[in-house]
């Protein structure tokens, strides 16, 4: 990986980290999206989609209900890409490995989420107290510090989070422990979670049962005569 | 515009500016007040042409500072309905302070009910499922850009209409949350993401069987498909056998052995 690239990389972190809660929440944090990013970043694009989408399947269940909990979708997503496609060994990934990384940044992310909301906290209770001094444009600037801090935490947790998975990724190149598997073993794993993640989220009525098995049945035959395989 | 006959002329031209800040909503969102930084942010450029006195403003300011909580892309809404209220106050219509400040923690339930089951619960995982089976079927960009475009066209498109629909109706804003609108888009999404699920589960069989290695291939699929399952299952008071995140990563080093073991061919 160049310096170019893990800068790139650094500020996609920043951006993702703001998407993902505290500005427009566009959804360009989602695993889905940030993969084919970082594939486009690291010039292998197929990687990255083939990436996001897996770890998307892995958020399906995710939901942020009121002021819930969850895991940071948008760091697993762009740490485990990046971990999938900087240890390549040949024509398998390093799937174990990735989905690790994946898991443990969600876990990190969600530590450093919830660090930034408490210092939002000071950050709330001054901008109350100016604005009981008469000061309007204490909102707005309390925000623009909000922001400022976010997208510094994202750019650091993203930097730290690159080197573990860069020197990980040396330890374990060429190994079992990574967990190598080809293309067509990830795809068959992320594509029982999806079901199995769809299923569960959605639930089943008579109409989301029937819905599910017309969509087996396309399934089926869009890799069958689709040319899908 | 006929639907804009309810708005106040001074408030008309602000209303894509409030919008547009209700982006921000959670910029300072904390364990204490919740969104209320940017909630009273974003409607001040309301407040600026109702109040244009900049003390009694920051007065206004100041009492929505309080608390608020809602999901981000319904609170344009209570936005809304609370420049109408406050329009009121400035009136000086007769308990119109109270009603406002009851009107918004009832608000913030239903807009949060509303809101969740319709983007969290339905909207999100049915789009994600659809494009990512999408994404591994086609190995294509395309369900990224198609899944921004179907998210935002929703999501912004709610947030807009929301300030002008609360504006409008104001106190009698149960009307808006009583449409048919927000149960139906519900029901829609979670039929397209049972589908979408189910072509993953088809399209799963399939590629473990024509790629994977004939029926021990497809053997492998369910049997992968029956222990994310079944780790998804409830046990007890202790909820989930294990996240779904940590029965992947477990199935995934399973089928890593797998492929080690027959030494990259399937079996």
């Amino acid at each position: 990986m160049t310096v170019a690239e893990a800068g790139l990389l650094i500020a996609l972190g920043a951006v993702v980290f703001l998407d993902q809660w505290p500005a427009v929440q566009a959804m360009v944090s989602r695993p889905v999206v940030v993969g084919p990013i970082v594939g486009w970043i690291l010039n292998a694009p197929g990687d990255g989609v083939l990436w996001g989408a897996v770890i998307e399947t892995m958020q399906l269940a995710v939901q942020p209900v009121g002021a819930a909990r969850y895991p940071d979708a948008a760091l697993a997503g762009l740490l485990g890409t990046t971990a999938a496609m900087t240890g390549i060994q040949g024509a398998a990934y390093p799937a174990g490995w990735a989905v690790a990384v994946a898991v443990t940044a969600g876990w990190g992310g969600d530590a450093v989420g919830r660090m930034q909301r408490r210092w939002n906290g000071g950050t709330a209770a001054a901008v109350r107290s100016r604005v009981a001094q008469g000061s309007l444009g204490a909102p707005g600037r309390g925000i623009a510090v909000a922001l400022s801090r976010g997208a510094t935490l994202g750019a650091a947790q993203t930097a730290v989070g690159l080197a573990i998975v860069l020197a990980g990724g040396r330890l374990l190149a060429g190994t079992p422990w990574a967990g190598p598997l080809d293309a067509d073993g990830v795809r068959i794993a992320a594509a029982a979670m999806a079901a199995v993640g769809g299923a569960r989220v959605l639930g089943f009525g008579r109409r989301r049962a029937a819905a599910l098995v017309l969509g087996t049945l396309a399934g089926v035959a869009l890799v069958t005569w689709g040319g899908a395989a | 515009m006929k639907r804009d006959a309810g708005l106040s002329r001074r408030l008309r031209r602000v209303r894509r500016r409030v919008a547009l800040r209700s982006t921000l909503l959670q910029a300072v969102w904390n364990y204490d007040s919740l969104q209320a930084v940017g909630f009273a942010w974003a409607i001040l450029p309301g407040l600026e042409r109702i109040r244009p006195d900049p003390e009694e403003r920051a007065q206004r300011v100041h009492a929505h500072l309080e608390s608020f909580n809602a999901n981000p892309y319904m609170a344009s809404l209570a936005m809304g309905v609370t420049l109408r209220m406050e329009e009121e106050i400035a009136r000086g219509a007769a308990g119109a302070e109270r009603r406002l400040a009851r009107l918004l923690r009832a608000l913030r339930g239903s807009l949060g009910a509303i809101g969740d089951d319709l983007f969290w619960t339905a909207w999100r995982p049915a789009l994600g499922l659809a494009a990512a089976v999408a994404a591994m079927a086609t190995a294509s960009v395309w369900p990224a850009i198609v899944y921004l475009l179907a998210w935002n066209g929703l999501a912004q498109g709610v947030r807009v209409a929301g300030v002008r629909a609360g504006f409008a109706a104001g106190a009698g804003v149960a009307r808006v949350l009583q449409d048919p609108f927000w149960a139906g888009a519900s029901r829609a999404a979670s039929l397209a993401g049972s589908f979408a699920a189910g072509v993953g589960l088809g399209a799963g069989g399939a590629w473990a069987v024509v790629g994977g290695g004939e029926w021990g291939g497809g053997a492998i699929f369910f049997v992968t498909v029956a222990l994310l399952w079944l780790a998804g299952t409830r046990v007890g008071p202790r909820g989930r056998l294990m996240s779904p995140a940590l029965a992947f990563l477990a199935v995934v080093i399973l089928l890593g052995a797998i492929h080690h073991l027959s030494k990259g061919a399937w079996p």
